[in-house]
């Protein structure tokens, strides 16, 4: 049985309520925080724990929040990421929509450690009936007294407020973020200055996401060293990953970064395998901006190693061979799946996302949507595939924010891995208009698995 | 056009979230708002409205109102089938889902029906990739999506819809 550290109450009947919260040993994190450590203590405890950003980049958090400026008289703020839009991921909303009290009690921790008396949690706006849940847990706070003034009698105080986006990927950008909050479209802002020195309203700024944020009550719980314990290597604790795709079970599923991808697939406590005995033909691991990877390279690396689920084990053999563990949006496509058509929907997605500030991202997303639907349609060149190359290579590394990266790894790794399959669509458009190309050799020479299970269903 | 003085209490509190002279900041709470309260999306008149309240200048909040998929700025059905279209979604049918609801209802991505009723618009990523297909309705995701339960949905707001006039 796998060990959850943020999941382990989310069954318990009533757990989005803070009797029940409570019941369940819920804030005495807090309490432990605000009575026995002081503030720089937490970000000792948050440094030996290992923590990595849950957002999608990695970032060692401690490390992050050791940045932040403390000018005399200027307000500091935390802010909690929840702008949740990376296509395959959907691990924050299963957090804030049914254990909103541990996001909570993590903020308030946070908030204490960093010095924040006002704390915002910047939610996507689609996620339209979140905000009531987490207002209702932070009414429910305050009334308990961990919240508002004084908290604890510590002399701290602290409000949280919940924002709510309009519609904008870009808006997960820490620095597009801070601009939505203050009133204005989402454009990244040029780094430095980073947001620790100048944020919200030219205020230090941390911004977080959920998951993070979140791991921070069983951080202090355990301390920082036995979190750290948990896990493997620099990837420690545990990690939320959303699983999507042609999975029998798909869902959250929170993981040590000890099991392997083949596991976390085929076993029945996670994915449990591939619906209709179909066979896995790619899988992109990590949210849709992370390269995918056709089977064979996904559940061994290129040195016949075991992959794990893991942030190392994915990124091994780099872009080359390898992936990232991004966001945790785990998107794993069967034998029939076309890669033309979902490389397709994912470069539409980045052209629709595009602020439209960088022109190398701005035009070059939709040349991109242009090129690929078209050889969807069997209207490609062969001259197209290196066109998009050249493109996603002009727009990688040249834009202000890494919507630009984000937007061209997707359609290099298609490329790199699955060139025939675009060769093919293009001698063959009419073929290609009904029926997919199918595994090729992506699925060879190792062996891929079709579990009893997945036969069965 | 004004908003209730109940609405008005609303537009206060959310104006206090902020530092003193940051009010700026409550303009998508507000656009959100007055898009719910003035008919579901953002006229010329709504936006300059809203300029008014914060004290800021009109096109502080056409730029912000055109930046933002959420915001409509023109007239939309009373119902808005909002359905995912991005890769994960797609891999789980959303491409039949939403030819299915263009058969039903005889509009296109895009487009409202005659009577007002319905608007079917095809959406990014809503993050709801392992409940797909789905789409948005309002506040609420309509998630597992199956022809039958597309002429559930459509029968559902219907009724609603009858029951109102």
């Amino acid at each position: 049985m796998a060990i959850k550290l943020l999941l382990e109450k989310a069954h318990v009947q009533g757990i989005r309520t803070y009797e029940v919260y409570r019941r369940e040993g819920g804030y005495t994190a807090l309490e432990k925080a605000l009575k026995e450590l002081s503030p720089e203590a937490i970000v000792e405890e948050l440094k030996k724990s290992g923590m990595r950003g849950r957002g999608g980049a990695g970032f060692p958090t401690g490390m992050k929040w050791s940045f932040i400026a403390k000018p005399e008289g200027v307000p500091r703020h935390l802010v909690c990421n929840a702008d949740e839009s990376e296509p395959g991921t959907f691990k924050d909303r299963y957090l804030m929509e049914f254990l909103p009290h541990l996001l909570i009690e993590g903020l308030i921790i946070s908030s204490f450690a960093l010095g924040s008396n006002a704390t915002y949690i910047y939610i996507r706006g689609e996620y339209a009936w979140i905000p009531d849940i987490l207002e209702e847990a932070i009414r429910e706070a305050k009334a308990a007294g961990f919240l508002g003034n004084n908290i604890l009698g510590t002399g701290f105080d602290c409000e949280i407020y919940v924002q709510r986006g309009a519609g904008a990927y870009i808006c997960g950008e820490e620095t597009a973020l801070i601009e939505s909050l203050e009133g204005k479209r989402g454009n990244p802002r040029i780094k430095p200055p980073f947001p620790a020195i100048k944020g919200v309203w030219d205020r230090p700024t941390v911004v977080n996401n959920v998951e993070t944020l979140a791991a921070l009550v069983p951080i202090i719980k355990m301390g920082g060293e036995e979190y750290a314990k948990i896990g493997i290597g620099r990837s420690t604790g545990t990690k939320l990953i959303s699983a999507c795709g042609n999975i029998n079970k798909p869902g959250v599923y929170e993981i040590d970064m000890t099991i392997s991808v083949e596991e976390f697939i085929y076993s029945d406590e996670y994915c449990g395998g591939i619906p209709n005995g179909k066979r896995l033909k790619a899988c992109i691991p990590g949210g849709s901006s992370v390269p995918i990877l056709p089977a064979n390279l996904l559940l061994k690396t290129t040195k016949g190693e075991t992959r794990y689920m893991n942030y190392e084990s994915l990124s091994d053999g780099g872009f080359a061979t390898g992936s990232m563990m991004g966001s945790g949006g785990f998107i794993v496509l069967d034998e029939d799946q076309c890669i033309v058509k979902h490389t397709y929907t994912l470069a539409r997605f980045y052209r629709h996302e595009s602020c439209g500030q960088c022109s190398p991202c701005r035009e070059g997303t939709g040349w991109m949507e242009k090129i690929l639907k078209n050889i969807e349609t069997g209207k490609g060149k062969m001259s197209d595939i290196d066109l998009l190359w050249d493109i996603q290579r002009k727009i990688e590394g040249n834009t202000i924010c890494p919507l630009g990266d984000a937007a061209a790894w997707p359609v290099a790794a298609a490329i790199r891995h699955f060139r025939d399959e675009f060769e093919w669509h293009i001698t063959n458009p009419q073929e290609a208009q009904i029926r997919n190309f199918g595994l090729a050799h992506y699925a060879d020479p190792i062996h891929i698995p079709v579990t009893e299970h997945s036969k069965s269903i | 056009m004004k908003f209730s003085e109940d609405k008005l209490a609303k537009v206060s509190e959310i104006k206090a979230r902020y530092p003193e002279g940051k009010q700026k900041s409550a303009l998508l709470p507000l656009l959100h708002l007055a898009q719910e309260e003035f008919g579901g999306w953002l006229s010329a008149d709504t936006m300059d409205y809203v300029a008014e309240l914060l004290s800021i200048t009109p096109i502080e909040v056409y730029e912000v109102a055109t930046f933002y998929s959420m915001y409509n700025l023109k007239p939309v059905g009373k119902y808005m089938f909002e359905v995912c279209q991005t890769g994960p979604c797609m891999v789980r049918g959303c491409d039949d889902i939403i030819d299915y609801i263009t058969e039903k209802l005889g509009i296109k991505p895009g487009e409202t029906t005659t009577d007002g009723l319905f608007t079917l618009k095809t959406v990014e990523c809503l993050g709801a990739c392992g409940y797909a297909p789905m789409m948005q309705l309002g506040k609420f995701y309509r998630e597992h999506l199956t022809k039958q339960r597309v002429d559930e949905i459509i029968k559902e707001c219907r009724d609603k819809a009858a029951l109102n006039n």
